[in-house]
């Protein structure tokens, strides 16, 4: 029993990650209809930028916090106005292949100025134990799921209670008629990336505290489970998608604990393969691609 | 000269096989989906293929002529699996299909498991790998002008007149995943046997996106454009050595610039093109007429 609640509890905290950056994906991709590979090394920039501040400015949280928020956000604009906007319209592949051209340049980028091997990341909060009698969780590993569910619970409201929420769900109904009814289609587009970017910076900062290091290639881990997750829950609703993001999470430590790490992998990809084949548009619908 | 040559063999060799595989991929695609576990079928022909030849002691061409049977069965077996299933979700079925081959070799121990299969005999030298380049190639043009290739273009872009016309979807997409699966299973064989060595994380879909990159970067509308893609990127990080760290950088950046700026890819045919830029709508002759008429 013990087990599986510390397994339940270490699912939920990698869950929680796995549902940022997969809420990342999926708005990127209902709004603009491209895949976003770049993401997970958005978060990875996120990580990054964090650690910066960390070491040069101030080891206050918020400020970690924000400069990873900063540093995502921007090269989202970026990212947006150069390489995803005119990618829009395109093959849903093509736009896979783009935006993996973006996300080999980004690593390796990043592993050329922090160098190629894992770098330490300052402790911002200190590490203590908060639950050891039965099940042990670290006081990172809690701000970790904190971070995540404040994310999410902000993203959630952003898109079902605001105006620019609204227009990100007619735009994922229909691009064509949100721009016949004054829906400035650019500019949500624009929006959704750097929300999708800052959100993915925090995260990042959040894990890069949560494991003591930073790492270029870290994105790599994120990208396909995000992805698998956002397939597997369809993008008609973000919560779905962050339900099934835990519960891949919970699944994975699970099978981690009960049978053997080596087959962690394989429960995103014997779901996916089971979801696409009983039910193509994911377990809560998509909208036509 | 002779220590260029060898400097360059292994770039040579590694550029053959990468131009094989996207011979496979050409044809595969060429009833208009794509399949994204190209590494995946290679890995089964490559595996298939070490274990026959490293602990049954078999000679490389039958080993390799299994590889291909392997590849065609796999090929055959994901086409026949995802004939009725819609573009985008079947792309992603192969993919997942991919990850599940890799994490399934490495739970394998038989075949090294995590550990890699080791101690594959060398049989693919600079010859092997240039008469496999050469068969491959020559599959794939003969394909492209054969009635099959005319129909699996046919259902590739239309898919609906197409089976008006007779022609059999089902069929056309057996067929090429089959020959295409074929292609990759010898490109996987060859590939073990020169690389002596066989890692299951080189099964998953990120190195089966390099094949696409090279079919998609390349243009899909003729065969020389993969190939063409294949050469160039595969050759580039090694020709770019001088630029150290940056090469990967730009090995990136070409590829945002080819999808940003050659759309269709860097080779294209001629009329299509031509046809594409002929502006829409009513020449502008019978619009006055239309406007005289209204007067």
């Amino acid at each position: 029993m013990d087990l599986f609640l510390q397994q339940l509890v270490n699912g939920l905290m990698i869950g929680s990650t796995y549902a940022v950056v997969a809420i990342g994906f999926a708005l990127v991709f209902t709004v603009l209809r491209v895949i976003n590979f770049a993401h997970p090394d958005i978060f990875v920039l996120g990580m990054f930028t964090g650690l910066l501040a960390a070491v040069h400015l101030s080891d206050n949280l918020l400020v970690v916090a924000a400069c990873g928020a900063l540093g995502a956000a921007l090269f989202g604009l970026v990212l947006e106005r150069v390489v995803l906007r005119p990618l829009r319209e395109r093959d849903v592949l093509m736009t896979l292949i783009g935006t993996l051209g973006v996300a080999i340049m980004l690593q390796n980028g990043m592993a050329k100025l922090m160098g190629p091997d894992p770098v330490a990341f300052p402790p911002v909060v200190p590490v203590t134990l908060l639950l050891s009698e039965r099940i042990i969780v670290t006081s990172t590993q809690a701000l970790n799921f904190g971070i995540s569910i404040l994310l999410l619970i902000a993203v959630s409201f952003y898109v079902r209670k605001t105006r620019f929420g609204r227009a990100t769900r007619a735009i994922a109904e229909r691009p064509d008629v949100a721009a016949a009814f004054g829906v400035d289609v650019n500019l949500v587009s624009q929006v959704t990336v750097v929300i999708a970017s800052a959100m993915a910076g925090v995260a990042g900062v959040s894990v890069g505290m949560l494991y003591g290091s930073a790492w270029a290639f870290n994105g790599l881990l994120y990208g396909l489970k995000a992805f698998v997750c956002m397939l597997v829950a369809g993008n008609r609703y973000f919560e779905g998608v962050i339900l099934v993001a835990l519960a891949l999470g919970v699944i994975e430590a699970l099978v981690t604990g009960y049978i053997s790490s080596s087959y962690r992998d394989v429960a995103a990809f014997v779901i996916l393969i089971g979801v696409l084949y009983f039910r193509p548009n994911g377990l809560f619908g998509s909208y036509a691609v | 000269m002779m220590d260029s040559y060898l400097h360059w063999q292994p770039v040579i060799v590694i550029t053959l096989i990468n131009v094989m595989l996207t011979c496979g991929l050409y044809v595969t695609a060429m009833s208009g989906q794509l399949s994204l576990a190209t590494a995946a079928i290679a890995g089964i022909g490559g595996y298939t293929a070490a274990v026959l030849t490293t602990n049954f002691g078999w000679p490389f061409l039958p080993a390799t002529a299994i590889a291909v049977l392997a590849g065609a069965l796999v090929g055959t077996f994901v086409a026949a699996v995802t004939v009725k299933m819609r573009e985008f979700i079947l792309k992603l079925t192969t993919l997942a299909f991919g990850e599940a081959v890799a994490v399934l070799a490495f739970n394998i121990d038989y075949i090294g498991g995590a550990n890699s299969f080791t101690g594959i005999p060398f049989y693919s030298n600079i010859w092997v790998v240039i008469g496999g380049t050469a068969i491959a190639i020559y599959l794939a043009r003969r394909f492209d002008g054969s009635r099959l290739g005319l129909a699996a273009r046919a259902v590739r872009d239309d898919p609906l007149a197409a089976s008006a016309m007779g022609v059999s979807i089902l069929w056309t997409r057996i067929v090429t995943f089959a020959l295409g699966g074929a292609i990759v299973g010898a490109g996987g064989s060859i590939q073990a046997h020169y690389l002596l060595i066989l890692n299951p994380h080189e099964l998953g879909f990120f190195i089966s996106l390099t094949y696409i990159i090279f079919l998609l970067v390349g243009g899909m509308q003729s065969l020389w454009g993969p190939l063409l893609a294949a050469v160039v990127l595969t050759a580039l990080p090694e020709i770019s050595r001088f630029l150290a760290d940056y090469r990967m950088i730009l090995y990136g950046f070409v590829i945002v610039l080819v999808v940003l700026f050659r759309p269709e890819g860097l080779l294209t045919r001629a009329p299509t093109r031509t046809a594409s830029r002929r502006p829409a709508g009513p020449p502008p002759g019978r619009t006055q007429a239309a406007r005289a008429r209204s007067l």
